[in-house]
C-alpha cells in the first residue's frame, strides 16, 4: 500500500517517503489493588512527505485509505521550505531485535496475571496501590522513491506501579516502572516491586531538610532535571539554530572527565531501539560527550542537509508532521563506586530521587530550581528519613563539571539507562 | 452517524455501552526563526466504546477505523468481561440528553486558506526577530481544529457537537555572549479566526521580555512575601488545588476522603474557589463532558470551605455526590478521567497595588510558564518576576519558581485583589498520560503571605 502511495508521489513530484506505522494496544488499570479495567486500542497512522519544486510538504492521515493524501502533501509543499533535502539510498542495516514473540503473544489473562503478581508483591495496610500493564504489538514500514523499503515488528511491554499513602496531611506518593519490548522475567517484577517498598520505607520517617551548598545524590529517576539541558543542547536544531550552549565547541572539554554520555540505538529490546530510522536512514551509535569532551549532536535529514553535516539515523515521524531528531536509548555509562559507597562518602546531604516541575522554564540555559517530590537525609552515610518542604537549585553544566561520586549500577528508564550520580554544591534551601 | 450510533448500541451485550466517535480537521503552522517548519492540514478520525457489566469491571476499544464500530463494541463487552469485580461500579445518575451543539466557531477557520494562515504567522513571527539583534531564535506556531464529535450512550443520551479551538504561540530567544534566554507568550480559544487577530503586542512583549532578561538577575532564593497576577496565580489554583479536588484520587482511598472532607476549612473567608466548564468560549469550555452529563459551574471552596469536588460519574456515585461534568478525555483514543476545565479563583477587592503596597520585601510573580503538582507539593514558574522594594515594583528578577505545600499555601493567601481575569493560555494540562487537555485558569492578582521562591544560592 505504501509503495503504491509513493509510486503516485513520484509521478507529481521529485522525491517521496513515507513510514506507516500500526499497532495494537492492551492496557490493563488495577486501581487500588484490584483489576477495574481492561482496553485494547488500534492504531494505524500514514505519513507521506513529498518534495516538489524543490520545496517540502508532509501529510498524515488515520483514515483507511490513502486517497488525498498525495494532494495534502503537495497543497503543503506548495507554501513549503525549499531545502536540498537528498533522501537515502537502500543501505544494508544492523540486525536490532525489537520484537518478543512471546509479548506479541501473551494473552490478557497473562497481562493480567503480570500485574497482579506485582500488585501481591506490593499489598501493605493504608496504602493504595495502582498498577498499569501494556502491551503493544505491531509494525514499522518505512519507505522512499530512492528505493529504500524496509518493515520490522515492534512490541512494548511496560509495568508501572505507583504507591499512595495518605496519614493525615501527609501524602506520600512512590512510583516506578519497567518500559522494554519483553515481558518482564520473575527477577525483574521482584526488583521493581523491591525498588519501590524500599523508598517506602525510607519515608517512614520524616527528617528536617538541610540547608546550603551540599552534596547531593540523584538517582536515576532523581536525575532528570540534570541531564535535559544536555539532551536539548545536543540536538542537531538546537545547534543549527545558535541556542546550544554546546555548538560550536565539539573537541571541546565542558564536563568532568568521568562523564561519557552516548545514544545506543542497538540495545537489544531496549524501548528505543530500531534499525531504521523513520527517515530511511541506518541507525548507529552516536557519541555525544566522551570523558567530558564534546563529540557530537543528533541529526534528521533536513537539519543535517542545512547544517551540512550527515545525518545521524535519529529521525521519527508520528502520524501528522513532519520527522524530528529525537534520541533512541540514551545512555551515561557507569562509574565505578557502588551504593553503599556513594552514601558513606556523604557526611550530610541529600538524596533526590524525584523532583517537582521538571521541563520549565528556560531548560538549554541549564539553570535548575525545583521542590523535592521524593527526597532523603543522608547523615554520615545513613539515609536518616524523607525530606520534605525543600527546593534544589543549580546549573547542570556547571555541577556536571565536577562529579562526585558515579555510581556503577546502571538503571533504566525507559530510554535513558543511567548510573546514580553524586554531586556537590548543589544549593538545597528548606521552605 | 446518529444511525451507526442506535445500530451500534442496539448490538450491544452489555449492562451500560457508550461510544464515542470523533473526526477532526487540523490545521498546522509552525515557524523557528526565519524558516518555516511545516503547514499542514490534517484530519484524524476515530472512535471510542465502553462497556460495563454487572459483576464485572470497565471494558474499552478504541479505533481508527470507523467500519470496525460493531466489533468493536462486541469486544469492549468481552473485555468487561474478562474483568471480575466484588464491589460492583455503579454511575451516578444524570439527566438524559439529546442535543445537537454547535459552539460558537467565531470567523470559521475552515474558510481560511491555509497559505494566509501562514501569513499570518510569519509577519508576527518576523516583528519577533525584527525587534532587536540579541533575538537569536523565535518558535511560532498557529493550530486550529474543528472537531465532529458524537456520543451515545445506552441511557438514551445521543449529543452531536461541533468543537473548534484556536490557538496561538510565541517563543523568542535572545543571546548575547553564553547567556541564553527565552520568554514566551501564548492564547488559547475555543473560537475562530477572530482569537488571532490582534496579537502583534504579545509577540512583541515576548521578543521584549527575552532581551530584558539577559541582564536580570536571578532571583536571589529564599521566602519572600510573592504577589501573583492574574495568570500565574491562574496556574497556581490549578496546581495548588485542582488537582487534588479531582475526586479519582480520594474516592479509592479512605485516609484521602478524610484528609478532604467537605466542610474543612481551606484558606480564609475571602477565598473562594471553583471550575465552570459552562463558561463563555474558553478552552475549557464545553457544553457536555465526554460522559453525555452537562457541565456547570462548580464551587469547590465557598468563603474559605471545601463544599465541592470535581466527578466522573463513577466517582460520584462512589462518593454518594453528584456528577459535575468533569469526566474528560484528550481524543478518542483515550477513556475519559476526573479533569479540571476552567478553574477559577474568585474576585476579592481593591487593586494590584493594594496588594503591593505594605510589603517591605517581597516578589511580584508574573506569567506562566508550567506548573507540576505532586498534590501537597507543587511548583509553578514564573515567565519573569520583579522585586518589591518598600510597596513599589523595582527590578526584573528570572527564574522565578515558585514552591508551595497545598496545605500552607492557601492558608497564607491574605489578601485578593478584585481584578479577575481568565488567562487564555494556549498550552494544556496533563493526567493519565492524556496531554495537553485543553484548560483555562482565571483569578485576580493574589498574595501570599509567605512562598519558598527558588533560584540562585540562598
Amino acid at each position: 500500500m505504501i509503495s503504491r502511495l509513493l509510486e503516485q508521489a513520484a509521478r507529481r513530484a521529485e522525491s517521496a517517503d513515507a513510514t506507516l506505522k500500526s499497532d495494537e494496544t492492551v492496557t490493563l488499570l488495577f486501581e487500588s489493588g484490584r483489576l477495574k479495567s481492561s482496553s485494547w486500542s488500534q492504531e494505524r497512522g500514514v505519513n507521506l512527505r513529498v518534495r516538489s519544486n524543490g520545496r517540502l510538504g508532509v501529510a498524515g492521515s488515520t483514515a483507511a485509505s490513502t486517497e488525498g493524501l498525495v494532494e495534502a502533501a503537495l497543497a503543503s509543499a506548495a507554501i513549503g521550505e525549499e531545502v536540498d533535502l537528498i533522501l537515502p539510498a537502500p543501505a544494508p542495516l544492523p540486525i536490532v531485535r525489537t520484537h518478543s514473540p512471546a509479548a506479541a503473544a501473551a494473552s490478557v489473562d497473562d497481562l493480567a496475571a503480570l500485574g497482579q503478581g506485582l500488585v501481591e508483591r506490593l499489598a501493605q495496610d493504608g496504602c493504595q496501590v495502582n498498577v498499569t500493564v501494556e502491551r503493544s504489538a505491531g509494525s514499522v514500514r518505512v519507505a522512499n522513491s530512492r528505493g529504500v523499503e524496509a518493515t520490522y515488528d515492534v512490541t512494548a511491554v511496560s509495568l508501572a506501579a505507583e504507591i499512595t499513602r495518605v496519614h493525615g496531611d501527609n501524602i506520600l506518593m512512590v512510583g516506578d516502572y519497567y518500559a522494554a519490548a519483553d515481558l518482564p522475567g520473575e527477577p525483574l517484577v521482584a526488583a521493581l516491586a523491591a525498588s519501590i517498598r524500599r523508598r517506602v520505607g525510607w519515608a517512614e520517617r520524616v527528617a528536617p531538610p538541610p540547608r546550603g551548598q551540599l552534596p547531593v545524590l540523584f538517582t536515576p529517576a532523581g536525575s532528570t532535571a540534570l541531564f535535559l539541558p544536555l539532551r536539548q543542547a545536543c540536538l542537531g536544531k538546537a545547534v543549527l539554530q545558535g541556542v546550544s550552549p554546546l555548538g560550536g565547541r565539539v573537541g571541546a572539554r565542558a564536563f568532568d572527565p568521568r562523564l561519557t554520555l552516548t545514544d545506543d540505538p542497538w540495545v537489544p529490546g531496549a524501548s528505543g531501539s530500531r534499525a531504521i530510522d523513520d527517515e530511511g536512514v541506518p541507525t548507529r551509535r552516536v557519541p555525544l560527550v566522551q570523558h567530558g569532551i564534546i563529540d557530537g549532536f543528533i541529526y534528521d535529514l533536513e537539519t543535517a542537509a542545512r547544517a551540512g553535516v550527515p545525518a545521524t539515523g535519529h529521525a521519527r515521524r508520528s502520524t501528522f508532521g513532519k520527522p524530528q531528531a529525537s534520541y533512541s536509548n540514551l545512555m551515561v555509562s557507569a562509574g565505578e563506586q557502588g551504593w553503599k559507597e556513594l552514601l558513606a562518602s556523604m557526611p550530610d546531604g541529600l538524596l533526590v530521587d524525584d523532583l517537582i516541575g521538571v521541563g520549565q522554564g528556560n531548560v538549554i540555559g541549564g539553570a535548575f530550581s525545583h521542590p523535592v517530590a521524593l527526597a532523603y537525609r543522608v547523615i554520615g552515610g545513613e539515609i536518616v528519613g524523607r525530606v520534605k518542604d525543600a527546593a534544589v537549585a543549580g546549573n547542570s553544566y556547571e555541577l556536571l563539571g565536577r562529579i562526585a561520586g558515579l555510581g556503577r549500577d546502571v538503571e533504566w528508564r525507559g530510554s535513558l539507562a543511567l548510573p546514580p550520580i553524586l554531586l556537590e554544591g548543589v544549593s538545597v534551601t528548606p521552605r | 452517524m446518529k444511525n451507526r450510533l442506535r445500530d451500534a448500541l442496539k448490538s450491544s451485550r452489555a449492562d451500560f455501552t457508550e461510544l464515542r466517535l470523533e473526526r477532526s480537521i487540523t490545521s498546522a503552522v509552525s515557524v523557528r526563526g526565519r524558516r518555516l517548519e511545516g503547514a499542514t492540514v490534517s484530519t484524524d478520525e476515530g472512535g471510542f466504546v465502553r462497556c460495563l457489566n454487572r459483576g464485572y469491571g470497565w471494558g474499552m476499544a478504541s479505533f481508527t477505523s470507523l467500519d470496525d464500530l460493531p466489533a468493536m463494541v462486541a469486544r469492549a463487552h468481552e473485555l468487561s468481561l474478562a474483568v471480575r469485580l466484588e464491589a460492583p461500579i455503579r454511575l451516578a445518575d444524570v439527566p438524559v440528553c439529546e442535543a445537537d451543539v454547535l459552539l460558537p466557531l467565531g470567523d470559521d477557520v475552515r474558510g481560511i486558506p491555509l497559505d494566509v494562515k501562514k501569513r499570518h504567522l510569519e509577519s508576527l513571527n518576523a516583528l519577533m526577530l525584527g525587534r532587536d539583534r540579541r533575538i537569536v531564535d523565535t518558535q511560532a506556531s498557529y493550530r486550529d481544529e474543528i472537531v465532529e464529535y458524537w456520543y451515545a450512550n445506552s441511557g438514551g443520551t445521543l449529543i452531536s457537537e461541533l468543537r473548534p479551538e484556536v490557538t496561538l504561540s510565541a517563543v523568542a530567544v535572545a543571546r548575547e555572549q553564553g547567556t541564553i534566554e527565552r520568554a514566551l507568550e501564548s492564547l488559547g480559544r475555543r473560537s475562530g479566526w477572530d482569537a488571532v487577530q490582534d496579537r502583534e503586542d504579545q509577540f512583541l512583549a515576548a521578543a521584549d521580555r527575552a532581551v530584558a532578561l539577559l541582564t536580570a538577575p536571578r532571583v536571589r532564593g529564599g521566602t519572600y512575601p510573592v504577589v501573583l497576577d492574574p495568570k500565574l496565580a491562574g496556574v497556581f489554583v490549578h496546581e495548588a488545588f485542582g488537582h487534588l479536588s479531582e475526586a479519582d484520587f480520594v474516592y479509592e482511598n479512605p485516609q484521602a476522603r478524610d484528609m478532604m472532607v467537605l466542610g474543612r476549612r481551606f484558606g480564609g473567608p475571602d477565598l473562594t474557589i471553583g471550575d465552570d466548564g459552562s463558561a463563555a468560549a474558553l478552552r475549557g469550555t464545553l457544553p457536555f463532558d465526554d460522559e453525555g452529563t452537562p457541565t456547570r459551574n462548580t464551587v469547590l471552596v465557598q468563603n474559605g470551605v471545601l463544599v465541592g469536588r470535581l466527578h466522573s460519574r463513577e466517582t460520584a456515585a462512589r462518593m454518594g455526590e453528584a456528577a459535575t461534568g468533569n469526566a474528560r478525555a484528550l481524543s478518542f483514543r483515550h477513556p475519559p478521567i476526573v479533569r479540571m476545565t476552567n478553574t477559577y479563583i474568585a474576585n476579592g477587592r481593591g487593586s494590584r497595588d493594594d496588594l503591593l503596597r505594605d510589603i517591605k520585601l517581597g516578589i511580584y510573580a508574573c506569567d506562566a510558564q508550567g506548573g507540576q503538582t505532586y498534590l501537597e507539593d507543587f511548583s509553578f514558574t514564573a515567565g519573569h518576576g520583579y522585586m518589591i522594594r518598600d510597596g513599589q515594583l523595582a527590578e526584573l528578577v528570572k527564574d522565578v519558581v515558585i514552591a508551595g505545600n497545598l496545605f500552607q499555601s492557601l492558608d497564607r493567601i491574605d489578601r485578593i485583589a478584585g481584578d479577575f481575569q481568565w488567562n487564555e493560555l494556549g498550552g494544556g494540562c496533563g493526567k493519565g498520560g492524556q496531554a495537553p487537555l485543553p484548560v483555562t485558569e482565571g483569578a485576580p492578582h493574589v498574595r501570599i503571605s509567605e512562598a519558598l521562591v527558588g533560584g540562585g544560592a540562598a
